[in-house]
């Protein structure tokens, strides 16, 4: 039986944000399966939309104000809001507040959650050779790194380091589409890295690399890109 | 403003696309920032409290920022007191009218000259030519770009991209003769023709990485020397600073020089940190007679009380260069003749107007690398991201996109608004990749696919 | 040249920080005589510097910069109780009075301007030189 986070009495509510709801619904539903395995009672707020950061990061203030709005409809201050984003989790504590003219919200980075409330895995990636992106976000703004990493070596995982794992993968939003040619180049020497290290899997916590990763790999092959959720829940094998 | 550093719409992309497909240069940047970087995250690891010195350096600078006009008038009566002369230029035509005015005086044929980014900035080197004076670049990086009539394409390491044939080519067309392509020649070769330059100029033009205002010191950092010859061999020395470089004290000065070279190229100092204190004392049989301080705007007294004030704490020490991811693949071309990497992102659009340079807050995937690195916190990756709301603020980015985000937002701003454009967008999946944003991904990526049931439709037990 | 400021006692693990990174910069430090080097620049240092390896120079109607800028070689003289731990040390023992040109030299002329390789003595001198002298006698006690 987990251990319970003392400070909230067992219920906490699951934010898909707006890449996880659409396109990636098996790692929120891994993300969930965490939680509750965890023996948290799992909300889900049906209002929630998207923390506006898509806008927000262009400089269209005024478009991410409005659907920034959804999240203060949608969320209570009752219980804290785990996200499997490290970028939306990051968005949600660092800028909605200033942009909304709010108070903050108790927000956590899914790893970062599960490693405070001390889980117990099972051991679904034994024997199994992973790398571990750490999305810039979580790297730099939430200080997220030991734990993700923590989680995935409780699943039996050997984790093997990426050259320069310092270096975003060049996903940063419109910029994939504003400077594609650089975006994919960072992308081939991301995965170029991993394969190099012998990694069976690279695991991300960010949906937004996902995308971005995933997306290269499906055209032109390389190492399959998981979302950390699924490889904690199901193993590396679970797909993106 | 300095048109010289507008940077029209889409060059970014244009550049950034021919370095992308040239291999050795790819392999040329990965390795030299790389180096730096390491050099850096060396030399911070021996600081005893790197935290606290980055703490102290901020302050210093940010309090210089708060009253720079003051400190500037000290700067200037300490100078004089010693026998120098100061002038204020706003612009940048100002600016090289008052230097060439200095040369014409003396009569100057040649003029020697050490590594300025602010002397780019102003197109010194094009005004004297015009004036029929010959400007000579002493940095051996900086040498080599001028004689390929080329420009810097980092500010700490202005030459990264050339290799030693290339080198070895611009020196034996010099010399008419031939200079192997190797490092003890080319050395040999540069050593010999700017040591004529050194022993000849009649004006010796350098920066100033940072002025004292108590003492009326200008402080010049260098590894070469040129910095020491150009400053105490001709006869009359001109000094150009952007009016930003100043601290308060000497003791000030200190925290400065602790972080500057270990920053730069994780030298605790660099070979040649130079205190220049006024002209030639009595009894000094060398040194120059006259003294002259040209302090220039050109942009940034419209920095001192907005939101982008902390950049003018920036001390050009590369550091962000070296972590951009960016910078990495792009090198310093596409983001313009001077300033390039993130400080020159935040900089030059604040110098030459965001529409004279929208592309560069964009070049960016706001990864945080630099203000991670930068010896003075500047917090370069936020404000990229207040460039980027001033530029849809100040309508510079392109209608359709404002209208794109308008829609969406309208469309996102309610559940049922997101159930339905998502449920279009579904069925309008296969067009994705046609036009637009959608087509820009699908060249090297997979489109992704919507899933067929979101996640919130799903039953959860 | 500047008067000492320090006590004329010296402190052994100041100087050999001095000369260890001194050496580490490429300076080759010498005790007691001065090397016979033709052609070599000498100048008198006014301080050394142990946290970076430096000496300092200061211009002076006997201490022309040309010295320690021209020459292939170039020789500092610096008495060991001239040593001090850093910068702050250096403007405190400077008290605001600044020489002309002060140059805190922290090894040879160098460059990695031609493909980040290392090139010494571009412009400056080649080889750098550091003599440490042993600390000046104290001043003779007078006549009883």
């Amino acid at each position: 039986m987990a251990r319970r986070v003392p400070f909230v009495d067992g219920v906490v509510q699951l934010f898909a944000t707006c890449l996880g709801d659409l396109v990636f619904p098996d790692a929120v539903g891994d993300a969930e399966s965490l939680l509750r395995d965890a023996g948290f009672r799992v909300e889900f707020p049906e209002r929630q939309v998207c923390c506006g950061q898509p806008a927000f990061n262009a400089g269209h203030h005024a478009a991410a104000r409005r659907v920034a709005r959804t999240f203060t409809k949608a969320f209570s201050r009752s219980a804290p809001v785990i996200l499997p984003s490290g970028s939306c989790t990051t968005m949600v504590t660092h800028y909605l507040p200033a942009l909304l003219g709010v108070e903050p919200y108790e927000v956590w980075e899914l790893s970062a959650f599960l490693d405070r409330a001390g889980v117990e895995l099972p051991r679904r990636n034994e024997g199994r050779t992973v790398a571990y992106h750490d999305s810039c976000h979580m790297l730099r703004e939430l200080k997220v790194a030991e734990q993700p990493r923590r989680l995935l070596e409780q699943t039996g995982a050997t984790l093997v380091p990426l050259p320069r794992a310092d270096l975003c993968c060049g996903f940063g939003g419109t910029f994939s589409v504003r400077q594609p040619e650089i975006s994919l180049s960072m992308a081939d020497d991301k995965l170029g890295g991993a394969r190099g290290a012998g990694a069976e899997a690279l695991v991300t916590a960010d949906p937004g690399c996902l995308m971005h990763l995933d997306g290269r790999v499906r055209k032109v092959g390389g190492v399959p890109v998981v979302h950390l959720a699924t490889a904690l829940a199901r193993g590396i094998g679970g797909g993106a | 403003m300095s048109s010289k550093l507008s940077q029209p719409v889409g060059s970014f992309r244009v550049i950034a696309r021919g370095k992308l497909g040239d291999e050795r240069i790819q392999g040329v940047l990965d390795l030299s920032v790389t180096r730096l970087r390491d050099l850096r995250l060396d030399a911070w690891s021996g600081l005893e409290d790197v935290e606290a010195l980055r703490e102290r350096a901020h302050e210093i600078r940010m309090r210089v920022v708060d009253d720079l006009e003051g400190y500037l008038d000290q700067f200037q009566r300490s100078v004089e007191r010693l026998g120098g002369h100061v002038h204020r230029a706003g612009t940048p035509e100002e600016a090289v009218a008052l230097i060439v005015a200095i040369c014409e005086r003396r009569g100057a044929k040649l003029v020697a000259k050490s590594k300025s980014m602010a002397t780019e900035e102003i197109g010194l080197n094009g005004a004297l030519e015009a004036a029929g004076i010959r400007p000579v670049e002493t940095d051996l990086g900086e040498y080599i770009l001028q004689l390929g009539g080329e420009h810097p394409v980092h500010i700490v390491a202005p030459a990264i991209e050339k290799t030693k044939e290339q080198v070895a080519e611009l020196f034996s067309a010099i010399e008419g003769r031939a200079v192997p392509a190797e490092l003890e020649a080319l050395t040999a070769s540069a050593r010999r023709q700017l040591r004529e330059v050194f022993l000849t100029a009649d004006v010796g033009v350098t920066g100033c990485n940072m002025a004292v205002a108590e003492t009326g010191t200008v402080t010049l950092v260098t590894n070469e020397g040129n910095g020491r010859l150009v400053s105490s061999l001709p006869p009359c020395h001109v000094v150009v600073m952007g009016m930003e470089r100043v601290v308060p004290t000497l003791d000030d000065l200190s925290v400065i020089l602790r972080l500057l070279a270990r920053s730069a190229t994780g030298q605790k100092l660099s070979s040649y940190t130079t205190l220049i204190t006024g002209p030639r004392r009595e009894g000094e049989t060398d040194g120059p007679e006259e003294l002259h301080v040209v302090i220039i705007d050109n942009g940034r007294t419209n920095l001192l009380h907005g939101r982008y004030r902390e950049m003018l704490a920036c001390i050009r020490c590369g550091a962000c260069l070296n972590v951009c991811p960016v910078f990495r693949k792009t090198g310093g071309a596409a983001y313009g003749p001077v300033y390039s990497g993130p400080m020159g992102a935040v900089l030059v659009p604040l110098y030459v107007g965001l529409g004279n340079a929208p592309d560069l807050p964009h070049a960016s995937t706001l990864c945080g690398a630099c203000t991670e690195a930068c010896p003075v916190k500047i917090p370069l990756h936020e404000l990229l991201l207040d460039l980027r709301r001033d530029l849809v603020q100040q309508g510079v980015s392109p209608r359709w996109e404002r209208v794109a985000f308008t829609l969406w937002s309208l469309a996102w701003a309610t559940p049922f608004g997101y159930r339905l454009s998502t449920a279009l967008a579904r069925l309008g999946q296969p067009l994705g990749a046609l036009a637009g944003p959608g087509k820009l991904w699908a060249a090297g990526r997979a489109v992704p696919a919507l899933a067929a049931r979101r996640y919130r439709d799903r039953p959860r037990g | 040249m500047a008067e000492p400021v320090t006590e004329p006692a010296v402190d052994p693990a100041l100087v050999a920080r001095f000369v260890a990174n001194a050496t580490a910069n490429g300076f080759t430090v010498h005790r007691g005589a001065a090397p016979l080097i033709e052609g070599a620049g000498v100048s008198v240092a006014s301080y050394g510097l142990a946290e970076s390896g430096s000496v300092v120079l200061a211009a002076a109607p006997d201490e022309p910069r040309a010295n320690s800028l021209l020459p292939d070689v170039h020789v500092s003289l610096l008495r060991e109780e001239l040593i001090l731990p850093g910068l702050p040390e250096l403007f405190a023992a400077l008290s605001g009075r600044l020489p002309s040109a002060l140059a805190i030299v922290s090894g040879p002329s160098k460059s990695a301007d031609i493909e980040q390789l290392l090139a010494v003595g571009v412009h400056g001198p080649k080889e750098e030189h550091v003599v440490l002298l042993p600390a000046a006698p104290p001043p003779a006690a007078p006549p009883q």
